[in-house]
């Protein structure tokens, strides 16, 4: 039985000259886990809005084409009605959550729509979402996951037939991207609901959904079981998707010929063991980093910091913190959501004060330094790129730091910045209207602008699709010869492998381990300990070889080989 | 000099937004255990339309003395918020306080000094009640309670929807400021005319924070709108069903008839007191 049936879907929003959606016809059946895919901007969450009937009904627009969600057209059917059938959990999540407690939020729309049960349904839900014991918890009690899984519980009340998450996962550290997966599966599998996920994470999307539908400038490409969609891996790379690395791995060996062509490619990490074993792995230990000999940029002495809390005594972030950055540093910052890697930044520009201990740059206490001296020195890129941008055009705001201090050169260095990050075409745009990634360039031209000696930059991957995040992979690997010293606090462990020559891992206030990627992935106490997942290549080749340490395909593909014929067999 | 100092980071560091937020939610969610937190809104009301109102047309002292130890009771056993109690203390004082010195200027005398203070105690009292009611209470049950006097639902729902965008509102407030502040460059402020200049330079950053902050919030309260047509929020607003399953969660209970009680006798006693002297 078909819950979603769309025919010849054309929309465009209105003003706008091209559709967004062209054509669409599609079916999808009860009880599908789906995942929708394509580049930026080709429609995906348009798609997922024309379902729960918000198109056309609250944003209006051009609507050619039909959709019935079980058996109701959504264009007769009014919003409410469409809302007990689907539920919808946006990529903003915070913004969705209207109630001050838990409780009060999960039952929100079922009192609204004045079901006499609606308490016993907000507690069904948070216990179908692993919420339970939070109930009466006020939500900025709640951790970034867990705030997720309301919003999700506060859709999943009027238990509706159909679920839609709009990238579910894309603020999370690993532990709570699995922890959500792991609800969506058994409100699958246990409850029957259909799932449709927008998703960019082709490994969750391997392990999770049982079929992968491809959007391409709003044109619908195909919908295949995920199996044979990830093979597709030119077709899918060419719309910026990503397959999972043991899949292109596979498919590079493939085209190298060292692999038989007719091969079904692995898309997960158990297939992928079964397909791969050791050729001569000789891990590539990278030169340590000679610790003692470099100046120390900044340092942390018994450091203790605590916010304050609205109820109850204040929570402690850190206790007695001792780290020296050292110039030159390029470090990554990771930890789980919460573990104090923005607190951290924070004290570092001075935004924050320790309440006991004391932070040095260049050997001066920054207690001493004023907010404009310190800010010369170093500099900080939010992880809301929105909060940078102070004036109306990119172009002011870069040259605003510049213009406060009566820099030379102002006017010829931000073109130069423009220049260099390739944002002149833009320079009188409102930051806030651009796209995903060229805010967040913005923001790194912003940061930069006053040739600061340490960088700080939150989350600089975050919420980008893969494509526009290997963008500014790229821009962060130039950035290198910019600014002398770079942090860098992330989820992203390619991004983590594939550019920092140290790693500082935080867990419960404390420096948990300190080195370079080998000393830090190499170590599996740590890793267990603190919940960090290094890329799926890394644990591929450790699935294979326990002793192999590869950060990268290419180091991958050095040191391990296919064996065809065995896997064939199997 | 180094207490002075010190003195000053301290006072400074009180008047950053984080803590304002923090006295915001503080004062909304923070004391939602205590006697007065855990009544009846309608009560609450209705206590609050007496000591909100009468204290203005009686002028016996006896009798508004009464009140005022009443209402500072019940202000303390609301556990308002630091700032609330400050910016009160602020408020009644530097209002008597100017019209004295009006007085004083113009050739009045100290005999002005006995009916000024009958007005601030006045004052005092109508501004303790208001905090005890409007500060003391959850928002949310505040709203209820308006609601079930026959407010417009438009109106309960903006005022428990003001306390949770206040906070969000008052984050990207500060995040704007901090930007400015780690971008900025503001004036040297060692000496007096330094310190005028950088008061100057802050209330200007001030003004100019608020163009980015109302286009992010905008930004960000798209989805709140959708997700508000989602959940049926317009559904509910005419539906008399649901008004009055939302109204259902109100009880009387013992409490709040002690509570009247209380009140009822203890304004009975300062009024015996006030005629008998």
């Amino acid at each position: 039985m078909n819950v979603i049936e769309t025919e010849h879907l054309t929309y465009s929003y209105p003003g706008a000259v091209q559709p967004v959606l062209k054509d669409i016809t599609v079916s999808i059946e009860k009880g599908d886990f789906l995942a929708i895919v394509g580049n930026n901007g080709c429609g995906k969450s348009t798609f997922c809005k024309s379902l729960n009937g918000l198109i056309p009904q609250f944003i209006s627009g051009d609507f050619q084409g039909s959709v019935h969600v079980c058996g109701l057209n959504t264009q007769e059917t009014d919003v409410g009605t469409l809302a007990r059938k689907v539920g919808y959990v946006y990529q903003d999540f915070e913004n969705q959550i209207i109630r001050p407690t838990v409780l009060d939020d999960a039952s929100y729309a079922c009192l609204n729509y004045a079901m006499p049960d609606y308490r016993e349904r907000g507690m069904q839900a948070l216990e179908q979402c692993g919420l339970r014991g939070k109930e009466q918890d006020f939500i900025w009690q709640l951790s970034g996951g867990q705030t997720h899984l309301l919003a999700l519980a506060g859709a999943l009340s009027l238990q509706p037939e159909v679920l839609i998450l709009d990238e579910p996962i894309a603020q999370l550290d690993p532990a709570h991207a699995d922890q959500i997966y792991a609800v969506l599966r058994e409100l699958n599998e246990k409850y029957g609901k259909t799932i449709i996920v927008i998703e960019h994470h082709t490994e969750y999307i391997a392990d999770f959904c049982k079929h992968v539908m491809l959007l391409k400038d709003g044109s619908l490409q195909w919908v295949l079981p995920t199996e044979e969609a990830l093979q597709r891996v030119e077709e899918l790379q060419s719309c910026n998707i990503f397959p999972p690395q043991v899949t292109i791995a596979a498919h590079r060996m493939q085209k190298e010929g060292r692999l038989d062509a007719g091969l079904k490619l692995p898309v997960t990490i158990e297939e992928g063991k079964k397909l791969f074993v050791k050729r001569s792995f000789c891990s590539m230990k990278q030169k340590d980093s000679a610790k003692q000999d470099r100046e120390t940029a900044a340092s942390f002495r018994e450091v203790s910091v605590s916010y304050r809390s609205v109820k109850g005594a204040p929570h402690t972030v850190f206790s007695g913190l001792n780290l020296d950055i050292r110039k030159g540093d390029k470090i990554a910052l990771i930890g789980s959501n919460g573990a104090g890697k923005s607190t951290m930044m924070k004290l570092l520009v001075g935004l924050m004060k320790p309440s006991s201990g004391d932070v040095f740059l260049d050997g001066k206490s920054i207690r001493s330094m004023k907010p404009e001296v310190l800010s010369q020195k170093i500099s900080m890129v939010y992880q809301n790129p929105e909060d940078m941008f102070i004036k109306d055009s990119i172009g002011a705001d870069i040259s605003y730091a510049m213009e406060a201090r009566h820099t030379a050169d102002s006017i010829r260095r931000t073109e130069e910045l423009l220049e260099k990050f390739r944002l002149t075409e833009l320079k009188d745009r409102d930051g806030r209207l651009l796209s995903g990634g060229q805010m967040r360039r913005a923001s790194l031209a912003i940061g930069v602008a006053l040739k600061p000696e340490i960088l700080l930059l939150d989350e600089p991957t975050a919420n980008l699709d893969i494509a526009t995040r290997k963008e500014i992979m790229e821009t962060l690997k130039d950035m290198k010869e910019v600014t002398e010293t770079v942090v860098i606090a992330t989820h992203d462990m390619q991004l983590v492998c594939e550019w920092a020559d140290r790693i500082i891992v935080l867990c419960g206030g404390q420096v948990a381990a300190d080195g370079s990627r080998d000393e830090v992935f190499g170590n599996n106490e740590v890793i267990e300990k603190v919940g960090i997942r290094p890329p799926e290549i890394f644990s591929l080749g450790k699935a294979v070889s326990p002793e192999a340490l590869c950060y990268t395909i290419d180091d991958f593909l050095n040191g391990f080989e296919g064996r065809s014929l065995e896997y064939e067999n199997n | 000099m180094k207490i002075t100092d010190k003195l000053s980071e301290n006072i400074l560091d009180k008047l950053s937004v984080d803590f304002l937020r923090n006295q915001v939610l503080k004062n909304a969610y923070g004391n939602n255990d205590t006697v007065i937190a855990g009544m009846d809104p309608r009560i609450l009301l209705v206590w609050y339309l007496f000591f909100g109102l009468v204290p203005w047309f009686v002028n016996d002292s006896n009798f508004l003395i009464g009140c005022f130890l009443l209402v500072t009771i019940t202000t303390l056993l609301a556990q308002v918020a630091g700032l609330v109690l400050f910016l009160f203390v602020l408020g009644v004082f530097s209002q008597t306080g100017y019209l004295l010195i009006v007085t004083l200027l113009f050739g009045g005398d100290t005999s002005a000094i006995a009916p000024l203070l009958v007005l601030t105690l006045k004052v005092a009292t109508v501004s303790l009640a208001s905090v005890t009611v409007f500060s003391g209470m959850d928002p949310d049950k505040l709203a209820n309670g308006l609601m079930w006097y026959g407010c417009p639902e438009r109106l309960s729902f903006s005022i428990s929807y003001a306390y949770r965008i206040l906070p969000i509102l008052m984050e990207e407030f500060q995040n704007i400021l901090l930007s400015y502040r780690l971008r900025g460059n503001p004036p040297e402020h060692e000496h007096l005319w330094g310190k005028i200049k950088y008061l100057i330079y802050q209330i200007n950053v001030i003004i100019h924070a608020f163009y980015p902050l109302m286009l992010n919030t905008a930004k960000r309260s798209r989805t709140t709108v959708e997700v508000l047509e989602i959940k049926g929020y317009r559904y509910a607003a005419v539906n008399q069903e649901a008004k009055k399953m939302k109204l259902s969660s109100l009880h009387v209970e013992n409490n709040d008839l002690l509570f009247l009680s209380f009140s009822f006798l203890w304004t009975a006693v300062s009024v015996l007191i006030s005629t008998w002297i």
